[in-house]
């Protein structure tokens, strides 16, 4: 009975790990496809996991900013850049995931 | 539209920073080894930006390749602080030489006067000459001791430096012109180096007005302490306001107009306002006049453990718009006070003076504090609070802690 009970726990903690771990490569897709397509970021920043060469804000490879640094950037803008969030050219989800995105991508 | 003035009295609170790593040394004449504090400075992991690549890397901390910082102890020994080691804050990309072409060229126009014209750098230069010093100080410097999460650069003390600027005066320009229109209650600098991205200019162009009565002091400037002026700090042409914060001192400056109103471009309207936490909009005071501040440069955290006995505490002192008067000195946290010497030349009132204090210490640690006053104005022990961290000059907050043995 024990042992049936640690296989079964075994598999969904497996079975759980491959969904979680799934979720997180579609967001990173989903996440270039919003730095590239939809946000534009590309325009402006360095990202060589997007193959990003703009140069107006800083290189996001140079920045390394963590996820909360990214939405908070990403929402409210600051000086040129604009406040996606904020003035709802993205939606809170996908600013959620192009911060996902940005943070597990640079400097890699 | 506001005409009232960025005049900062202060209040509360405390943050104290302070960790040492690997030891090394600055490349700049210092005699102070600078302990590095800051973990990019290891294995090369960030290296300087190719567009500024002959700056002293080991005088700088890099938050990004546009976010770069002046350790504290690489101020500068002598009160000028050699452009290596000068911080950068651009936001505009930094023109190319390619962008600028040929600098003697380098066009700026000027109206809101009787007689508008356009001048090339070289015209400019037959109209005057003169070098001021000044301070050069974002808005942001000291945002990273606030204690509430704000948004922008974590500034401690680097975004800050004295310079020697050669150029014309503006008013040989405006002379030259006529005289301003008697409408004009603004002096308004436009920078050209958005042009080259493209973006909309009332978002992109790094355009700024001040008060008229700046352009008696102010500057256009193309000589930075000796070298033609790099283009990282806005060469060939950058208007110079002493004694303003630094978003003013316009880099890459196309045009210089008298106006009745304030720019409404985005840097001037929405950014760089002071505002309580939460709150923001056009009706706040932008970041015009610094206030009085002053630190300590040495020793700091970053210079190391210091021997028991006979210690030199130095540092920066500036009034502002008006001479710094006097500076003194706590090893105990605020609590006593004494007054610390200016040394070294007076290079006027809109630059710093240097300060040294020689105190004995024996073993323990200190809390080292200055506190500055320009005559009008004492530097508060405690920030004013604002949603952006700017217009810091608190001097618990600059305080550094040191280690005796």
């Amino acid at each position: 009975m024990k042992k049936n009970n640690f296989l079964l726990a075994f598999f969904f903690i497996f079975f759980f790990s491959l969904q979680s771990i799934k979720a997180d490569e579609a967001k990173m897709i989903q996440g270039l496809e919003i730095f590239n397509e939809i946000a534009g970021c590309a325009g402006c920043h360095v990202l060589k996991a997007a193959g990003a060469e703009g140069n107006v804000g800083p290189s996001l490879d140079s920045l390394k900013p963590t996820q909360a640094e990214v939405q908070d950037m990403v929402f409210y803008g600051l000086g040129v850049m604009p406040a996606y969030g904020e003035d709802e050219m993205l939606t809170e989800e996908q600013v959620d995931i192009v911060s996902f995105y940005v943070a597990n991508s640079a400097g890699k | 539209m506001t005409k009232s003035k960025a005049r900062v009295n202060s209040s509360r609170r405390n943050f104290l920073t302070g960790s040492a790593s690997v030891a090394g040394l600055a490349a700049t004449a210092a005699i102070v080894p600078i302990t590095f504090a800051s973990a990019n400075h290891k294995d090369g992991s960030k290296g300087l930006p190719e567009f500024i690549n002959w700056k002293n890397r080991d005088a700088l901390i890099i938050h990004s390749d546009k976010g770069i910082e002046t350790h504290r102890s690489a101020i500068g020994e002598s009160i000028v602080t050699p452009n290596a080691n000068v911080y950068i804050r651009n936001n505009m990309p930094t023109m190319t030489d390619a962008q600028i072409g040929n600098r003697k060229n380098w066009k700026i126009s000027v109206s809101g006067v009787k007689n508008p014209k356009t001048f090339t750098l070289a015209q400019l230069q037959k109209l005057g000459h003169t070098t001021i010093a000044t301070i050069l100080q974002c808005s942001g410097n000291g945002r990273g001791f606030f204690a509430h999460k704000v948004r922008g650069s974590q500034w401690k003390t680097g975004a800050a430096a004295c310079v020697l600027w050669t150029g014309v005066p503006v008013k040989a320009v405006v002379d030259a012109c006529g005289g301003i229109s008697s409408s004009a209650v603004f002096m308004t600098s436009s920078g050209v180096d958005h042009a080259p991205t493209g973006l909309d200019p009332k978002q992109a162009m790094v355009e700024r007005s001040v008060p008229k009565k700046a352009y008696k002091d102010a500057i256009l400037a193309w000589e930075m302490n000796g070298d033609p002026l790099p283009n990282s700090h806005g060469g060939p042409l950058r208007t110079i306001t002493p004694g303003y914060f630094g978003i003013n001192n316009v880099k890459h400056v196309g045009k210089l107009s008298f106006t009745d109103k304030e720019s409404d471009v985005k840097y001037m309207k929405s950014s760089y306002r002071i505002s309580p936490i939460g709150k923001k909009g056009p009706q706040y005071p932008t970041c015009w006049e610094m206030p009085v501040k002053s630190w300590i440069t040495r020793p700091t955290d970053e210079t190391g453990t210091v021997k028991a006995g006979k210690v030199q505490i130095v540092g920066v002192a500036m009034g502002g718009t008006k001479k710094a008067k006097s500076v003194k000195v706590s090893v105990d946290g605020g609590k006593s006070w004494k007054k610390a010497k200016f040394i070294g030349p007076d290079l006027g009132k809109f630059a710093w003076r240097q300060f040294a204090l020689e105190t004995s210490l024996s073993a323990g640690t200190y809390t080292l504090s200055s506190k500055a006053s320009n005559g009008s104005d004492t530097q508060p022990e405690l920030r004013m609070e604002n949603r952006r961290g700017y217009a810091h000059n608190g001097w618990k907050d600059h305080s550094v802690k040191i280690s005796v043995v």
